[in-house]
């Protein structure tokens, strides 16, 4: 290796970037946006959902479970004048939740000590499976509390976890550690340091090198007496440094704007988030390397990009996937990327108990370099 | 009137040749077969909100079998893998940090006595780095924990105290209706086409575009007697038919696979799939009038394509986002197909049901040819 030759192809490859307006932009909005976008998305407390009514008996007491489920700003209540215009609403999907009190709920209230207690029709609309799960949650919290508004304590609905009334069964009283507020924000931002690490890294590459065969430079470039080893780093180094500067920046937009600083070790962070960029620049190499026209290159990418992003863990928990193909996803690096940062910026984890994500991204990178400088050579 | 003719002429001899370019294709063809098999295996067998094999511990201070049936009974639930046993506050701190456990149930000292006098409380402590599942495991335990009976048996004595409560109790007779499991796999499938749309049609018409001009011949296009409008309609044509076999594709391998067929009409869900193909396209369109090669197109698709899915509530509820991400999650045309798709093939909508989703894609459509027409005039000066 000559460090003056590389030092030339570093030079060559940063006027390059620097020359390339879209490139440039791409490099500072797309990961500025993706922090936005993906940061405000999550969010596990329900508010203000559609919440369509039909009280039959017009008591009292039913008034009381009405105003209880307005009350909380968990539910905006919609009345209807019957049953089936509340399962209307639910098709038309004008309403996610429908509560039917039946016209007899009064006087069975009244019947202290009765064998059965009123009955209320909730139906969900299930077609939006996630938000029927959590506003069923809020349901059974907020008209389980409905009972003690015959004289009880009242429990706090806003919690993001609702507790059961103690009194049938066991009460469960929960405390969420590292994020008390079960907030979204944290969880999303950190998963984007991933998203935004992997597929602008290796898009910008397999772009870079399918720009230069189409103009005919890289050709120029294997015949130089440059060794495939400094044409990778020359490439690699530079939109290393760039992409470090992007960490730094997506962290500063995290914490000022969103409010989400790293829990954790800031050094470790970007040391690690420099290590994984430079593994996903040599995949990126790897990508535009194989392909035979650009046109493949760009094709696979987009095939890819996207089942690879649900399977490393960004959205999804890995954990929920049947057992093959978590072996799949713990196959990729993204995974363990994600995993890292996540510990990292949340949980505050020191790098003792991340060593294996570590061994797992110290192996990719060795064997995806080894893998870019070989497509590089076959190539001269 | 001959205006009219030689514009229809003019679009079917560009679409003409456009539809001998796709044919001829192979990565794009590929594309179009392999993708809609990659996406389905993956939201049908694949991804799932649904907490699984959760790793909890116990942290048991109580040693009594009413603590041995609380851990049995959450078990049972299928969500858990088998309990570690936790020692202390501290462990369980620890534990949770490094992210080995999710939740650690703390049974008290006092629990089976509290459970006597009735109004016993555990407590559970939960990772909260990972929000959705750490809400669905609490929600998940209170409701075992809620159903619990504390009391082994009753043992005939009348218990003066339990029946007021009783009589307190509001009885839910609660049902989900369209999705009685709540299955996630049939929130994400009945979008499945949705998704293969946009990747489709995003990818396809930005790089035709571009690579016309990349190649020069959009140059010949524009210097024949065809405007720049007619080139664009004629570019976007043959993608419909592709577009629509796509869709008929989507509809039909969920109903084979896992019996998931349209519940509603059939003839307004194909009606609604017309302007959000001519919407998707559009933006493609518009994607290759702000880029120069095919590269940048590429780029943009991607970059446009996942957090289109995201944000217009394809992976997750809409409702759940904060106001402002609301509106606009409006401006991307999937949002308003998701809300048609969802309508008619889980809850059974019709014509009515999709009236709103279908304007609205129709505005964003018109919106983007106006944008189109305005970022092509400067290039043809």
């Amino acid at each position: 290796m000559n460090l003056r030759r590389l030092r030339t192809l570093v030079r060559r490859e940063v006027q390059a970037t620097l020359r390339d307006p879209f490139t440039l932009t791409i490099l500072v909005t797309v990961p500025i946006v993706g922090l936005m976008l993906f940061g405000f998305v999550l969010a596990t407390d329900v508010n203000h959902l559609a919440l369509g009514l039909y009280d039959g008996a017009r008591s009292m007491a039913s008034r009381r479970l009405v105003a209880d489920l307005a009350a909380s700003g968990t539910f905006d209540v919609v009345p209807y004048d019957s049953s089936a215009a509340v399962g209307g609403g639910l098709v038309s999907g004008a309403i996610s939740v429908g509560v039917v009190i039946p016209a007899d709920f009064d006087d069975d209230v009244h019947r202290a000590g009765g064998a059965e207690p009123p009955t209320v029709q909730v139906l969900y609309d299930g077609g939006e499976a996630p938000l029927a799960g959590n506003a069923e949650a809020f349901v059974k919290a907020l008209v389980g509390a409905g009972a003690p508004a015959l004289g009880d304590e009242a429990p706090d609905p806003r919690g993001a976890v609702p507790r059961a009334a103690p009194e049938h069964g066991v009460g469960v009283v929960t405390r969420a550690v590292f994020n008390s507020r079960l907030e979204g924000k944290p969880f999303m931002v950190a998963g984007t340091f991933g998203f935004v690490l992997s597929f602008l890294t290796t898009l910008i590459t397999a772009v870079s090198i399918v720009n230069e065969k189409l103009t005919g430079t890289f050709e120029q470039l294997q015949v130089t007496p440059a060794t495939s080893l400094e044409i990778l780093l020359g490439k690699v180094l530079p939109l290393g440094a760039v992409f470090a500067f992007d960490v730094m920046l997506m962290m500063l937009v995290a914490g000022l704007v969103l409010g989400v600083w790293p829990q954790g070790s800031i050094p470790l962070f970007i040391v690690v988030s420099t290590f994984y960029v430079m593994i996903s620049l040599a995949l990126g190499l790897i990508f535009s390397a194989t392909s035979a026209s650009a046109a493949e290159a760009v094709q696979k990418t987009v095939v890819f990009s996207i089942p690879l992003v649900q399977l490393s863990g960004f959205i999804f928990p890995i954990r929920n996937m049947p057992q093959g193909v978590q072996w799949v996803a713990n196959l990729l690096p993204a995974t363990h990327y994600i995993e890292v940062s996540r510990a990292i910026y949340l949980r505050g984890e020191g790098p003792l108990s991340m060593l294996p994500n570590f061994v797992m991204l110290l192996l990719f990178g060795i064997g995806l370099v080894r893998f870019a400088l070989r497509a590089i050579e076959a190539r001269a | 009137m001959s205006g009219w003719h030689s514009f229809c002429s003019n679009v079917g001899a560009v679409a003409y040749k456009e539809a001998a370019v796709i044919r001829h294709d192979k990565a794009f063809l590929s594309m179009v077969f392999i993708q809609p098999w990659i996406m389905f295996s993956l939201f049908g067998f694949v991804l799932s909100n649904r907490p699984a094999n959760v790793p909890w511990g116990v942290l048991e201070q109580s040693h009594s079998s009413l603590s041995r049936r609380i851990v049995q009974e959450l078990q049972a639930t299928g969500y858990f893998l088998p309990p570690e046993r936790v020692t202390s506050y501290e462990d369980a701190h620890e534990r949770l940090r490094t992210g080995e456990l999710l939740a650690v149930l703390v049974l008290p000292q006092s629990l089976a006595r509290d459970a006597e006098r009735g109004g016993a409380r555990l407590q559970l402590l939960l990772d909260g780095s990972d929000p959705l599942s750490a809400a669905r495991i609490g929600a998940y335990v209170s409701q075992v924990a809620a159903a619990f009976e504390p009391r082994i048996a009753p043992d005939g004595v009348k218990d003066p105290d339990r029946l007021i409560r009783t009589a307190g109790r509001i009885d839910l007779r609660q049902r989900f209706w369209f999705n009685p499991t709540l299955a996630d796999r049939n929130f994400f499938l009945a979008v499945l086409g949705g998704m293969l749309l946009t990747n489709l049609c995003l990818s396809g018409t930005s790089l035709g575009l571009v690579g016309e001009r990349e190649a020069g011949t959009y140059e010949q296009m524009l210097a024949s007697p065809t405007r720049p409008i007619e080139i664009v309609l004629g570019k976007l044509v043959p993608f419909v038919p592709i577009a629509y076999a796509v869709m008929l594709f989507s509809l039909v391998l969920p109903g084979v696979v896992f019996g998931l067929w349209p519940k509603g009409n059939v003839f307004a869900l194909l009606l609604t799939t017309l302007p959000f193909v001519l919407a998707s396209l559009a933006i493609g369109v518009f994607v290759s009038t702000v880029t120069s090669t095919s590269a940048q197109a590429v780029f943009i698709s991607v970059f446009f394509i996942l957090p289109s899915f995201v944000i217009s509530g394809v992976m997750m509820p809409y409702q759940f986002m904060p106001p402002g991400v609301q509106q606009v999650g409006g401006a991307f045309p999937l949002r308003w197909y998701q809300i048609a798709l969802r309508r008619i093939i889980l809850r059974g909508g019709g014509l009515a049901e999709t009236a709103i989703p279908t304007l609205a894609m129709l505005l964003i459509f018109a919106g983007l040819l106006a944008l189109i027409r305005w970022r092509m005039k400067p290039r043809l000066a």
